[in-house]
């Protein structure tokens, strides 16, 4: 610190140096004189005896300076000086870093978002998530818990503060306003506390509030701004959710999101609703309804492992008490909840950092090239500095202040241009990605582009640095000048190989994920998504089941019928593509199995004209009619993956099966297989078609079922007169999820898709920067060989034959970097090949097209430097000298 | 070290303590007297001295230099260090004489 007061004070010190010496030459003057001197002459003695004042004058003051910085700062300066005398090298340099670093920097704000980021609760390194383990076919893979389980765990454990469960819904919230579908969590009552978050205003939820009598529900922020004009009586109010009165006793802080990830969540009740569901049992008490996420806060001092070996043995004892629910689940799967939340998506996303590194060592070398062209050109200046005092270490200090002077500008740059995009980038992957659209440049992500500016700043200017200090400084003052590009050449060839391997490992990556993703959009879903459109309509409980609700959805599909372009209209559970998939297990009637070992598949529920209408056609028997209904016979119908899974060389017409899925009407038991359908993806990302059977949706009265209409004219016109349709039939009914197929379809890719537009700009990038920095190569190398080749064409070569000789230069980088990069190509499309969800084109085909383009990029590259050494004129050439 | 001494005997301002230092050296060490100056500077950098300025009895504005406390204790270690140094040559010397 002392050296800031120094700076601070110079002035002062400097004025009394001066003072003091002017006095010390009065004085002595005055003495001089006084012995019988004139004034003239003792004022020119004194000045004799003191010796050179302005000398001692600076040296005076050089005693406080801080050597350091004050270089520093005078290098600085210098830098700056030299960058804008040469506008076109520092344009070009800070360019290309600033697209090399913005490029970081965007994906590394989101990868700070979406993995570094803690949890936005305090302490949040103490929450877990909590799932069973189930083992099938030896492999282990998490699954929800079911509400018996989870109340097994909380009254049993002891080394947990707080196990919360959660799971999704949502609530039609009617009398304020027009009538809106509310996505909504039904949790434990204990969430606030084990999250320690204070609601905004009111109370958090109270073990009382679990009671099945109690309707209380807690408001989101937004919710209660936009619904109820921020009302601050608003706790204690009633509110209609569902048509049932609930009262509200708190509204949630701010910035509180819960689940993490999903934002929209506006509504927190408790599991109250579950207690009193309208089901054969209440389903708190199904030990077979699998539907609940659940988080933990560890107690203090106490580990993750601890608390997993403590639910594994509740879980343990309840297999031993109720084998044929929890044989298959005989453990538990535990992980910290940021790992939980985060995911599948890390590796992708580590992925697309490591990609975009490469991209920033391609800039770094072309930076180094710039920089060890212009070092070349320096050589005389460097020579001149060192001729007159500066030592080695201070030029290569010198040429590494230009450099991060070079790199902090295009670090700068390069935050702005990530600033501007990172929402866009985040926009690309919304819904495939969690937190990603909290991404944003922020303190972490600023240290790491100012680290990044210091890395790059090593990178591009170690060449430069160790050439100049190994140099022979005085000789480029002795020879006139002559261009000395000899012994950088053979780096900045190094150089240009490197860039092109890279090059090639990043194209080859993108062609890989490229192919991938149009194997995806290729592969073939079932059925027609072109011209459907799909919605939801948030009912009361009193309409959401049983008679009731298939009249309200008859009515509904028949005015639907009524548009005009409407040729089609049907009803399913769940809708395909849309995410959602239930899985029911069965048991075969001529292979009975123990409950645990039943297997398990897709189910769907749909009305008869379901499958007209999304496009899956019919293979074998008989598709559901009108009289599939709650009194005849019970039937389902099956894919053709089903068909040829579970009833592998048989007809599996005819055959029965008794599914568990239960309805309060009792008429469970045996379902006879009545026909068999095409194959039709529930999720659009699973690469082998999956088993699934249909019920009528008249056997199995469930609730919430989905709408898909086709239409033969424009879907955004039918989705805009939806709204007054459902209202003609009932005003509080809220109509919600109104999407197009094709929209579900492509949101569904939207992770695919990331990966390639990101992976695919980084490979175009990393193309351009290579090719620029072959194209620098080679025009240097002619124009430095102008002498050599005029004196050739002088000697009788011809055009054509110079024309080669550049070209080969340029063919021996290009084979160089193409023969090492499909070394790195190979391991990286490895590890690419892990995230794709479809099999890509061959190795050998993607290395050799990604090589193509290299080479067609490079050869467009060389041309023209190639063409100028073509067409150097000797007698120019020669001239010049 | 010189300047150490003279200081520490009376507190001096520039053109005095050139003098003095001349006058000690009985005109031996032939110095410039500017040279004088960086090597205060650096002493009242490193705060062996202190300086402030005052009014000469002929009416000169002046700038006294001062030994401090950390000035002292340095002078002390130079003086013996430059002792032993000296006695060491001596021995040398001498041996060399026998």
């Amino acid at each position: 610190m002392n050296f800031i007061k120094q700076l601070i004070f110079r002035r002062k010190i400097d004025r009394d140096v001066d003072d003091e010496i002017r006095e010390h030459i009065a004085e002595k003057a005055a003495e001089l004189e006084a012995q019988g001197m004139s004034p003239a002459a003792a004022l020119l003695a004194a000045r004799r005896e003191f010796g050179n004042l302005a000398l001692t004058a600076e040296q005076s003051r050089e005693v406080w300076h801080y050597a350091p910085v004050e270089e520093l700062l005078a290098d600085l300066r210098y830098a700056l000086r030299q960058l804008r005398r040469a506008p076109a090298f520092a344009a070009a340099a800070i360019a290309t870093l600033a697209l090399g670093i913005g490029a970081n920097t965007a994906v590394f704000s989101v990868v700070n978002a979406v993995v570094l980021r803690p949890l936005p609760f305090p302490d949040s390194g103490r929450l877990i998530s909590v799932q069973a383990r189930r083992i099938e076919a030896g492999t282990p893979h998490p699954e929800d818990l079911s509400y018996p389980q989870f109340f097994e765990f909380r009254k049993r454990n002891t080394t947990l503060d707080s196990l919360v469960s959660y799971h999704n819904t949502s609530m039609a919230l009617s009398g304020a306003g027009e009538a809106v579908n509310v996505p909504a969590q039904i949790v434990s009552w204990n969430l606030f506390d084990a999250l320690r978050v204070q609601p905004l205003a009111g109370r958090a939820f109270q073990p009382d509030d679990e009671a099945a009598a109690s309707h209380t529900v807690i408001l989101g922020y937004r919710l209660w701004q936009g619904k109820f004009s921020a009302d601050p009586s608003i706790v204690g109010r009633t509110v209609s959710l569902n048509r049932e009165p609930y009262t509200v006793i708190g509204v949630a802080p701010r910035d509180f999101v819960f689940p993490l990830g999903n934002p929209d969540v506006q509504l927190w009740t408790t599991l109250a609703i579950d207690a009193r569901s309208n089901t054969k049992e209440p389903m708190t008490a199904q030990a077979g309804a699998r539907l609940l996420q659940a988080v933990a806060r560890l107690r203090p001092g106490v580990s993750i492992q601890r608390a997993t070996a403590e639910l594994d043995s509740i879980e343990a004892a309840l297999g031993r008490q109720d084998p044929d629910n929890y044989l298959q689940v005989p453990s538990t799967w535990t992980a910290p909840a940021i790992d939980s939340l985060v995911g599948d998506t890390r590796r992708p996303i580590l992925i697309l950092l490591g990609a975009v590194g490469l991209v920033l060592l391609v800039a770094c070398a072309n930076v180094a090239n710039l920089l060890l062209a212009r070092t070349a050109e320096r050589e005389r200046e460097f020579a001149v500095r060192a001729s007159i005092g500066a030592g080695r270490g201070r030029i290569v200090r010198q040429l590494l202040t230009e450099s991060f002077t070079l790199a902090l500008a295009g670090s700068a740059a390069g935050v702005m241009l990530a600033n501007a995009c990172v929402k866009a980038v985040a926009q690309l992957a919304a819904g495939s990605i969690p937190r990603i659209e909290e991404a944003s440049v922020d303190g972490h992500v600023l240290a790491f582009s100012i680290a990044l500016a210091f890395i790059t700043t090593v990178l591009f200017s170690l060449a430069p640095a160790v050439r100049l200090a190994r140099m022979e400084l005085i000789s480029p003052l002795k020879e006139a000048a002559r261009g000395n590009a000899a012994g950088g050449g053979k780096f900045r060839s190094a150089v240009v190989v490197f860039q092109i391997a890279l090059g090639l490992v990043l194209v080859s990556g993108a062609g890989l994920l490229a192919s991938s993703f149009v194997q995806l959009m290729r592969r073939d879903v079932g059925f027609r998504p072109g011209g459907l459109l799909t919605f939801s309509i948030g009912l009361p409980r009193s309409l959401s089941h049983g008679i009731a609700h298939l009249a309200f959805e008859s009515r509904v599909v028949d005015r639907l019928r009524a548009l005009p372009g409407v040729t089609d209209a049907a009803v399913a559970v769940p809708m395909p593509l849309a995410g959602d998939q239930i899985m029911v297990s069965f048991n075969i009637e001529e292979r009975p199995s123990a409950p645990s070992q039943h297997p398990v598949s897709d189910i769907a529920l749909v009305t008869p004209d379901y499958f007209r209408t999304v496009g899956i056609p019919l293979q074998e028997g008989r598709g559901f009619t009108e009289n599939d209904n709650a009194t005849s016979e019970p039937v389902l119908i099956v894919n053709r993956a089903f068909a040829d899974k579970f009833f592998p060389g048989e007809n599996a017409i005819g055959k029965r099966i008794e599914p568990g899925a239960t309805t309060d009407d009792a008429r469970n038991g045996m379902r006879q297989i009545v026909g068999i359908v095409g194959n039709a993806s529930q999720d659009a990302l699973s690469s082998a078609p999956a088993p699934i059977y249909y019920y009528a949706a008249k056997q199995l009265g469930w609730c919430c079922a989905s709408y898909v209409v086709r239409t033969a004219g424009s879907v955004a016109a039918l989705a805009s007169s939806l709204h007054s349709v459902v209202a003609s039939i009932d005003p509080s009914a809220p109509v919600y999820a109104v999407h197009p197929m094709e929209e579900n379809l492509s949101k569904a890719f939207s992770g695919p898709r990331f990966q390639l537009l990101l992976l695919g700009a980084f490979a175009a990038i990393a193309l351009l920067l290579s090719a620029v920095g072959l194209y620098g190569v080679l025009a240097y190398a002619v124009l430095s060989r102008t002498r050599e080749i005029g004196i050739r064409v002088a000697l009788g070569a011809n055009r054509a034959i110079v024309l080669r000789m550049v070209l080969r230069q340029a063919a021996l980088l290009v084979a160089a970097g193409v023969a090492i990069g499909a070394l790195g190509a190979t391991a990286g499309n490895r590890l690419i090949a892990t995230i794709v969800y479809a099999p890509a084109m061959p190795q050998a085909l993607l290395l050799s097209a990604a090589s193509l383009i290299l080479v067609v990029t490079a050869a467009a590259a060389a041309i023209v430097p190639a063409r100028r050494a073509a067409a150097v004129d000797p007698i120019q050439a020669l001239r010049a000298e | 070290m010189m300047v150490l001494r003279t200081l520490q005997r009376a507190p001096l301002h520039g053109y005095a303590l050139a003098q003095q230092i001349k006058r000690f050296s009985k005109d031996l060490l032939q110095i410039e007297e500017g040279s004088l100056y960086p090597a205060l500077q650096r002493m009242l950098k490193d705060g062996w001295l202190k300086a402030h300025w005052d009014v000469s009895p002929s009416g000169r504005r002046i700038r006294v230099y001062q030994v401090t406390a950390a000035g002292a204790k340095h002078l002390d270690r130079e003086v013996s260090s430059f002792e032993r140094m000296l006695e060491g040559i001596r021995f040398v010397l001498e041996a060399e004489e026998t």
